[in-house]
């Protein structure tokens, strides 16, 4: 019972690199015992990181509409999942975690560099799991949820290499990809962070700047229909806004597909003690339903189990 | 002073705490989730999440949001239900070395009265928290807490069915003049008092022009609460606590040992530390160790010693 040992960690910066627009790519490193924790890390795993030590960006480096949240204080520690985990040594782990600036934690990330430390507690939380059985593999991201399934594409590459993979991405449009494009306007563009992972990105967009125009789980309704694939067969891995989320959910049991989703919350400590992070799920008896924690019981869950937000 | 001279226990209700510092309900679990990021027997005790007769599903989402120095709440009081805690959770409490309060909520003075009952019966619980503070559930809570008549007839009730253990009243700060619900309790029989709970407040998202909480308005925890708790703490001791003689539980912001301090100074006997655990699991051991080293420093051998004892 006695078993302090998952307390806060402190991590070393070694990269932080803008990318386009609003994203950026920070890469941390753990050594010793907080390295260990990282060994057996599943995808879709996530850790709160301390960010109110972070300085702000010098205002000129902040764009008009983050002026407000540049003035607001932070207290709470943020969560972030993972683009990419490496081990180097058994006990020196590399984290990349893939940001994007959308308020007052977000701008700090933007300072830090190589050299400084951070305080991190993780990873926490359940992550992917890819039953026995399955043959294919569909990734289907939303925004920001991209990250997490890059880190999926790996892994599976890596652990079950007999595994087929497609993976989609939508976003409103080509500036809202996480990720660099190459050849944005023809039939099938290339996104080297996934051509890195072994499987090509089907990309949408809403306005059609790059790949399919239109949104994603029209793309992916498109795709099963096509398929000859016994859904059986098939598994469903999907991050992103819960709204999509909702519709990859009716899409898989639709077609009879299992699907995974990996929900987000508003969390206050991401470690099961402040019961912030609700997520209502069906129940066992009819009609009843109960929460869920996002932070303990997730972030993924099983997709037939979630009742959606509607607001 | 030498640190391992100073004394840092103080006496709570009977019960001898081995350090003033305690997790203040709803931001510890049921101590088997904090167990796993500190050694929890270092604190003077832990108080649970609220626990209701019948289980309760809490408040929909978003339930939190963050403020400047601060957070705003509305869980609802979510919580495993009075069987699930005896059957689920107490059997691992038990094997702590900390003393356990159970916090008691309810939307009836006979659902707190049950509760009351079926805890006092439990020898692993050192006391019962009497949470007539909640702002975030539509019956009960805090309607029981901002009229002293019902803070009355509540204690009364709920003193008579602890037995034996202590009855800690958990009062609100959201009332004209928090004296006169302190007197209430103490009258009706209360063994401590515990101030303060959260402030009512709002946050609006001006894009969609909503409230930002599903609950429209939420309690007001953190570092931003701290100057008007350590004021009301020092008021009911005042007015209140020092002449009958009953001690304070004291929180509101307490994020160092600083902050804890003067708590102890404005009259508090034992300190809650609650959204400091969120951002540092381990935020009430760090306390206490900084509390020792005040201690050192001002050559104050029992920290007791500290209680009330503000200058002029
Ligand atoms: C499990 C999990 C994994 C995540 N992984 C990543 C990641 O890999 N990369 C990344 O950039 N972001 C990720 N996020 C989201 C990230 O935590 C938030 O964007 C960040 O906290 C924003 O902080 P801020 O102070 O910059 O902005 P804030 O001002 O706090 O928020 C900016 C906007 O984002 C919304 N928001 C903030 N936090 C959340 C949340 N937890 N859930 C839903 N909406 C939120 C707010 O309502 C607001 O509209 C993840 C969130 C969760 C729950
Ligand atoms: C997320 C959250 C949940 C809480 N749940 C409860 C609860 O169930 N019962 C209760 O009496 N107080 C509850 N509180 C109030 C705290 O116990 C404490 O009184 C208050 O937060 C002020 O202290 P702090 O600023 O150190 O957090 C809760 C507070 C927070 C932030
Ligand atoms: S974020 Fe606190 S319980 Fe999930």
């Amino acid at each position: 019972m006695v078993n302090s040992g998952k307390k806060a960690s402190v991590a070393t910066v070694i990269g932080n690199k803008a990318l386009k627009k609003r994203f950026g790519r920070l890469t941390i490193q753990f050594t010793g015992e907080a390295a260990g924790r990282f060994l057996q890390v599943m995808p879709g795993q996530f850790v709160q990181i301390s960010l109110s030590e972070a300085a702000l960006p010098n205002p000129e480096r902040i764009s008009s509409d983050l002026a407000d949240s540049a003035q607001r204080q932070i207290l709470l520690r943020r969560p972030f999942s993972f683009c990419d985990v490496t081990v180097d040594r058994p006990n020196c782990v590399q984290v990349e975690v893939l940001y994007c600036v959308l308020g007052p934690a977000t701008l700090r990330i933007t300072t830090l560099s190589k050299g400084d430390k951070i305080s991190i507690i993780g990873p926490l939380g359940n992550g992917f799991s890819i039953p026995p059985g399955k043959k294919y593999a569909l990734l289907v991201a939303g925004g920001m949820g991209a990250p997490p399934l890059r880190h999926l594409a790996t892994f599976i590459r890596a652990n079950k290499p007999k595994m087929r993979l497609f993976a989609f991405a939508g976003a409103k449009s080509l500036d809202d990809l996480p990720f660099t494009v190459e050849g944005p306007k023809s039939e099938s563009p290339v996104i080297p962070e996934f051509s890195g992972a072994g499987t090509r990105l089907h990309i949408a967009t809403d306005d059609g700047s790059a790949g399919f125009c239109g949104l994603v789980t029209q793309y992916m309704e498109k795709w099963l229909d096509e398929s000859k694939i016994p859904p059986e067969d098939i598994i469903v891995f999907s991050c992103g806004p819960e709204p999509m989320l909702a519709e990859v959910a009716r899409l898989s049991e639709k077609y009879g597909i299992d699907c995974q989703v990996s929900m987000e919350r508003m969390m206050a400590c991401g470690i099961g003690l402040c019961q912030s992070c609700a997520v209502e799920c069906k129940g066992g008896t009819k009609g009843e339903t109960v929460y869920k924690l996002c932070c303990k019981d997730g972030p993924v869950f099983n997709g037939r189990e979630v009742v959606f937000e509607s607001r | 002073m030498k640190a391992d001279r100073v004394d840092l226990s103080v006496d709570f209700t009977g019960i001898r705490l081995k350090n003033p510092v305690v997790t203040a309900s709803g931001t510890c679990g049921y101590a088997d989730e904090l167990s796993e990021y500190m050694n929890v027997d270092k604190l003077g005790g832990l108080i649970t999440k609220s626990i209701t007769l019948k289980p309760r599903k809490g408040n929909p989402v978003p339930r939190i949001v963050e403020t400047d120095a601060g957070m705003l709440n509305a869980i609802g009081l979510a919580n495993i239900g009075l069987e699930r805690f005896i059957k689920e959770k107490l059997p691992i409490i038990k094997e702590l070395k900390v003393p356990l309060f159970v916090n008691v909520a309810g939307e009836k003075i006979s659902d707190y009265v049950a509760v009351a009952e079926r805890l006092a019966t439990e020898e692993a619980i050192s006391g019962i928290e009497l949470n007539i503070s909640c702002p975030n559930v539509k019956e009960g809570g805090i309607t029981f807490g901002t009229e002293p008549k019902q803070v009355e007839k509540i204690t009364k009730q709920v003193k008579k069915a602890s037995g034996d253990k202590p009855l800690i009243v958990k009062l609100t700060p959201t009332v004209t003049d928090i004296a006169v619900t302190a007197q209430a309790a103490v009258g009706a029989g209360a063994d401590a008092l515990s101030l303060v709970n959260t402030f009512t407040a709002m946050v609006i998202d001006i894009e969609s022009r909503r409230p930002y909480l599903a609950n429209r308005t939420g309690g007001l925890s953190g570092p931003a609460i701290k100057p008007i708790a350590v004021y009301l703490v020092n008021k009911v001791y005042n007015e209140v606590a020092k002449s009958a003689g009953v001690p304070i539980l004291g929180g509101g912001g307490i994020r160092t040992a600083s902050d804890a301090i003067e708590f102890i100074i404005a009259g508090a006997t034992v300190v809650a530390v609650g959204t400091a655990t969120f951002i540092e699991p381990d935020a009430a051991v760090q306390i206490i160790e900084g509390m020792k080293k005040y201690c050192v420093r001002k050559n104050v051998s029992r920290v007791g010693d500290l209680v009330g004892n503000l200058k002029d």
